[in-house]
């Protein structure tokens, strides 16, 4: 690499696995997922951290990784869509998505499940109102939305009816 | 009609008699698994080993002469591989082909890079490759470009001006590019007669149609095999290929266009851009892979716009509410260049709408201005046209007097006058326009509304009720009113099946996935007719080296063209199947059917024989009858007699503040008829899609020009505003189902429809509420700001 990018060494752990690896000094976490890690889930569209495309779990919080330096990743646990599926199957949520045709073109997808997992982990129920409100942060050219918002109220329904019950027992 | 055209109640199960059930239920998509995984490959996922990236240098003024560019300091930059600046493109490629150029429209000559003169902010003029993206940016502010801004014009009527600079003076003497006018009757004669005549100027906003993923493409040369592949994010892969071979002076067949997942089209990525031919350039000269992925900012400025236009409309009628004849001379904005669609052309098509008139006029109008060039965006001028015919209808009835659902109503074409032939030429196939309106006015009860006293609610604000019809062309009119306007490709659709020997058939097409579920339908359409079990057919879509050379995803027509072509092939398919298996149970072809993974005796289930060994005996060449050949598979092109209208009516209900102009959509319902429905969440979930684009258009979007500077004002995410999930109003969607007469198994196109009635329902419902105010809205978007000033005007 030449000498107008100056790399830095990091170790982070992305979906349960322990990465080192030595990122230039001004890639964004997003680049660095994608390009160094291979994990092309997640998506860019603005790089400005309007468009969601991007969002992943960093230590269980939804952030828009483009907004991230890939050095700022140091020392954290990154969760991104490939860690999703269980046992070569979909997930309670993405199977959601799917049953509510939640999915056009599919670009936006990742941003939108990483968001509702991290909703799902407060295990609330919420309004639809409400999970407009949430989601508003990713955006989605093909669906008008209506059914990514039916899908993630199912699977907070789920979630919330499935905490209740271990509470119970 | 067969057994296909009914819908079917169960969703289809694994069962062996439940075949026919897939076309018309929601089986689960084919494209779903991959996408919910990550495991979608859209272009910037591929990465080939060593792969280099381009960066690409714009031209910062709208109009600009290049006086010289210096390229040294850059070519300086360790990890700079590779310059292109607009002389070497010259010398190396031939000019950007048009693919739907406006009748009679003389050629730009366009090329990759900008030569003497850049057109617009944004117009490509120097491309860079280098080992990084970052290095390949810096290297292009280190290129000294010396321009001298030019006199600039941006509006599209200033400039038609006398003293408006020419554009492209070598090639026009003005910046009217072309007109074209469709005519029938005598409408200036019915104007003059008319008790009634009401006219109007209704301005549409440029707006952009913002894919969630933005163009890109990647680049491999090996010259030694003589062979391009490009991957590229486009919905016309085999096009793409035949725009890169006409301007790279290669042979087809050295081509391959791959798009595999593509995140959003719209219309945007229909034909090659100038960063596509660029690439290839560099990628040829290096003999090095080349990446690009357009950023959000280029998107704003270098993919096209749409819809921006002034339409004149006029109607006249008598005094009991018959319109006797309609005028419309509209001017659309085509930017600096004739894109690979150009501006739209829909809004002469349908100017009329759902009306019964047989005296009309429309003119078309090409303004060039020194703006990003505009494209094909879904609905393709029949939003525009709709939002000027829809608000003066409502004009008309406030100024007779009169209900405006009836006096829709009373001038609607009649299901008993179709097929009928518009003024310019396009014949409405079937339907009923009637049904959809009234249902539209019961959803969201309109009787009532119209009989209630008129006046504030208790909370101060007014409500209206606004409706929109509209008639929808999708898919194309034949090749040969395609041939008659110049367009450079077909109005047919192919695919190919072919049988595995794990007892599945492959369906290859050359439509690319990017979100319309043609995958989900084809095979649905396949397992229909063939009888094979969904599953069991696995769809390989968007490579031009493994597909039948297609048209491609736009027009709403891959449906309607691909149905004919899926149901030839299938059938051609299943007929070699019965025989081959006729021949291996000793039986008679008569009595067998092919059901999910067997082919079956009719009245004896029990005796079959699996598909996947009647498919190896094919592939095999063994076991067969002695005059059949080996092979199983079957190609089949299409091409519908006619494009099939689709239409509807929109209802909106939305309430305004009568002091700050503030409203909220309230309810929004959309009554629509696309024909016999392959998938209806599908279909709903196109319908919703587009509505929602449509209703961001007609409140919040508009690419806003300075005059002064000639900069695109608001080329960000952060200050064009798409809607987000909490900026959308209830939507509730009703169907008809009339099966189209000219389409296989009676589909009308479904993908477009949305973005054409909410313009002119929601103002139609603002103008209603505030109609004591004498506010009239003819510009879009219509935001709160612009419904306080119209009340500002009407009070002052
Ligand atoms: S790419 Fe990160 S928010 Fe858009
Ligand atoms: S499904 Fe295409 S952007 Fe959401």
């Amino acid at each position: 690499m030449s000498a107008l990018e100056p790399e830095v060494d990091i170790t982070v752990t992305v979906n349960g696995e322990i990465v080192t690896a030595r990122a230039p000094a001004r890639l964004h976490a997003a680049d660095f997922l994608r390009q160094r890690l291979g994990l092309t889930g997640t998506h860019i569209g603005c790089e400005q951290g309007v468009c969601g495309m991007c969002t992943v779990l960093v230590d269980g919080e939804a952030v828009k990784s483009c907004l991230m330096l890939a050095v700022q990743l140091d020392g954290r646990q990154v969760q991104t869509v490939e860690s999703l599926a269980e046992d070569d199957r979909l997930n309670p949520l993405q199977q959601a998505f799917k049953d509510e045709h939640a999915l056009q073109c599919g670009f936006c997808t990742p941003g939108f499940l990483m968001t509702a997992t991290a909703l799902a982990r407060r295990g609330e129920r919420l309004s639809r109102n409400e999970i407009r409100e949430e989601i508003a942060g990713v955006l989605c050219r093909c669906t008008g939305y209506d059914n990514i918002v039916k899908a993630i109220e199912k699977h907070l329904e789920e979630t919330a009816d499935a905490d209740a019950a271990r509470v119970a027992r | 009609m067969t057994h296909i055209l009914e819908r079917p109640t169960g969703p289809l199960g694994g069962s062996h008699d439940d075949r026919t059930d897939a076309i018309g239920s929601n089986v689960p998509r084919k494209e779903d698994d991959r996408l919910l995984r990550g495991d979608g490959r859209f272009t910037d996922d591929v990465e080939p080993p060593h792969v280099l990236h381009m960066a690409v240098g714009r031209c910062p003024f709208p109009h600009a002469q290049i006086l010289g560019i210096d390229t040294s300091a850059a070519l300086e930059v360790e990890g700079v591989k590779h310059i292109l600046i607009g002389s070497d493109v010259r010398a190396a490629t031939e000019p950007l082909t048009v693919l739907r150029p406006v009748p009679g429209a003389p050629d730009l000559h366009y090329y990759a890079l900008a030569q003497d003169v850049a057109t617009y902010e944004g117009q490509p003029v120097v491309s860079v490759v280098a080992t990084s993206r970052h290095i390949a940016e810096d290297a292009l502010e280190l290129i000294d470009i010396d321009y001298e801004p030019l006199p600039h014009v941006v509006d599209v009527i200033a400039a038609l001006e006398p003293d408006a600079p020419v554009i492209h003076p070598h090639v026009l003497g003005s910046n009217l590019l072309v007109s074209n006018r469709d005519e029938s009757g005598d409408p200036e004669a019915r104007m003059a007669e008319a008790d009634v005549v009401v006219a109007g100027r209704f301005r549409i906003n440029r707006v952009t149609g913002l894919p969630m993923e933005t163009r890109g493409i990647v680049v491999e040369w090996r010259p030694g095999a003589r062979e391009l592949t490009v991957h590229t994010s486009t919905q016309v892969p085999h096009l793409v290929r035949k725009q890169l071979a006409e301007s790279l002076r290669l042979d087809e067949g050295e081509i391959r266009a791959v798009a595999s997942d593509v995140g959003g089209g719209f219309g945007l990525k229909l034909g090659i851009y100038p960063e596509d031919v660029l690439a290839c350039l560099h990628a040829m000269a290096l003999r090095r892979p080349v990446k690009w992925t357009e950023d959000r900012s280029e998107h704003f400025r270098a993919t096209t716009h749409a819809r921006e236009a002034v339409h004149d409309f006029r109607i006249g009628a008598t005094a009991d509410g018959r319109m006797t004849a309609m005028t419309n001379v509209y001017a659309t904005d085509l930017g600096g260049w004739n894109s690979s669609f150009g501006s739209a052309q829909l809004s002469s098509v349908v100017f009329n709408g759902p009306y019964k008139i047989e005296d009309g006029s429309v003119e078309r109008r090409v303004i060039v201005t020194n703006k990003t060039p505009i494209g094909a965006y879904r609905g393709y001028g029949q939003p525009e046209v709709n939002f000027a015919y829809e608000r003066l209808v409502d004009q008309l009835a406030r100024r007779l007097d009169m209900d405006p659902l009836e006096l829709r109503a009373m001038n609607m074409v009649r299901p008993t006058d179709m097929p009928w032939r518009n003024p310019s030429g396009a014949v409405y196939d079937s339907g009923d326009y009637e049904l959809c309106l009234r249902m539209a006015g019961d959803a969201v009860g309109y009787d009532e509304h119209r009989k209630a006293v008129r006046g504030p609610r208790p909370d101060g604000r007014y409500v209206g009720i606004g409706l929109s019809s509209f008639v929808e062309r999708t898919g194309y009119a034949s090749s040969r009113f395609l041939a008659r306007r110049g367009s450079q490709f077909g109005a047919h659709e192919s695919v190919t099946l072919r049988a595995n020997r794990s007892g599945g058939v492959d369906l290859y097409t050359g439509v690319s996935t990017m979100g319309q579920s043609s995958e989900t339908a084809f095979a649905q359409v396949t397992s229909s007719v063939l009888g094979i079990a969904y599953d069991k057919v696995s769809v390989h879509a968007g490579d031009t080296a493994a597909s039948p050379l297609n048209t491609g995803a736009f027009a709403s027509r891959t449906m309607i063209a691909a149905a004919g072509a899926l149901k030839d092939a299938a059938t051609q398919l299943r007929d070699k199947t019965l025989r081959l298996a006729a021949w291996r149970l000793e039986t008679e072809v008569g009595t067998l059917e092919v059901a999910g993974d067997r082919v079956q005796h009719r009245s004896d289930p029990d005796r079959y024989v699996l598909l996947s060994e009647v498919f190896s005996m094919a592939i095999l060449g063994q076991g067969l009858p002695p005059d059949e050949e080996p092979g199983l598979e079957a190609t089949a092109h299409f091409e519908p007699p006619d494009a099939a209208y689709s239409f509807g009516t929109a209802a909106a209900v939305v309430s305004v503040d009568p002091n700050t102009g503030d409203f909220d959509v309230e309810r929004f319902v959309l009554v629509h008829d696309c024909g016999t429905v392959v998938n209806p969440k599908v279909v709903d979930g196109q319908v919703r899609g587009a509505l929602v684009q449509g209703l961001g258009a007609a409140l919040s979007e508009e690419l806003r020009y300075d005059a002064d500077s000639g900069q695109l004002v608001n080329g960000t995410m952060m200050d064009y505003f798409a809607p987000s999930a909490a900026d959308v109003p209830p939507i509730e969607l009703l169907h008809t189902e009339v099966p189209s007469p000219v389409t296989t198994f009676g589909v009308r196109g479904v993908g477009e429809v949305g973005t054409i009635p909410p313009g002119a329902a929601v103002a139609n419902a603002i103008c209603d509420a505030l109609a004591d105010f004498g506010v009239e809205l003819s510009t879009l978007p219509i935001t709160p700001e612009s419904v306080w000033k119209a009340l500002r005007e009407q009070r002052a």
